[in-house]
């Protein structure tokens, strides 16, 4: 299926918005993916966001599914 | 989560400080409020491995910070008696010494607006999706890391 990554903070600077294609079903095989095709995400504290709502415990994806990739927030 | 509208905290830039007197003037026809609590956050000229910090520019995941806040905002009115409540911060390129946050709260007497204010700034700092990158005067950057 294919999803819609759009990222933000340092992570924008090497993950760019864009469609990927995967076969992972859920937001934990995606972050083992993710890190595997973007290594710099390895290692870096970092959180998702499905559809615009935070990621807190494994969650399902389906087909065209939005994915935001954040870094640790520094607002204010 | 209510029917409430979803308000937008965000603005183009710094807040200027006649928008924060303004804020203020508009409360002087709600004579029930005994207490005002303020925080701005400014942008600090940080000096860091021998560069200075001349900006920060702000970016967000907008509708997530607002749904977030929105959560945000009712749980301070539940927990507190406020009168009022009014957050803004700033987005794109906020320079050395301008304001970038303003929270604003109000009640009857003055504790539930310090402490309202206080835990607004906390978790606008901690769950909300903005980040911070430091521009140095060299026009290279970090990216900032809240504390």
């Amino acid at each position: 299926m294919e999803i819609e990554i759009i990222s933000f903070g340092k992570i924008s600077e090497f993950i760019s918005n864009q469609k990927i294609t995967i076969d992972c079903g859920t937001t934990d095989e995606l972050k083992t993916h993710l890190e595997n095709i973007f290594p710099q995400l390895a290692g870096m504290k970092y959180k998702l966001a499905l559809n615009k709502n935070l990621v807190q415990q494994n969650s399902e994806i389906k087909n065209s599914d939005s994915i935001a990739i954040m870094p640790p927030f520094s607002g204010g | 989560m209510s029917e409430k509208k979803i308000k937008n905290i965000f603005v183009d830039g710094p807040v200027s400080p006649e928008f924060i007197a303004k804020s203020i003037a508009n409360h002087n026809i709600k004579t029930e409020i005994g207490g005002h609590s303020i925080f701005m956050g400014q942008v600090r000229k940080d000096e860091i491995d021998g560069k200075i910090v001349s900006a920060i520019d702000y970016t967000a995941f907008e509708d997530l910070a607002l749904n977030k806040i929105h959560e945000i905002r009712e749980e301070i009115f539940d927990k507190y008696p406020l009168s009022c409540m009014h957050i803004h911060h700033s987005l794109g390129t906020i320079k050395a010494g301008e304001i970038c946050l303003f929270v604003f709260t109000s009640s009857k007497h003055r504790k539930p607006a310090i402490e309202a204010c206080n835990e607004l700034v906390e978790r606008i700092k901690s769950e909300l999706p903005i980040w911070g990158k430091e521009i140095f005067a060299d026009a290279s950057h970090q990216w900032k890391e809240n504390i």
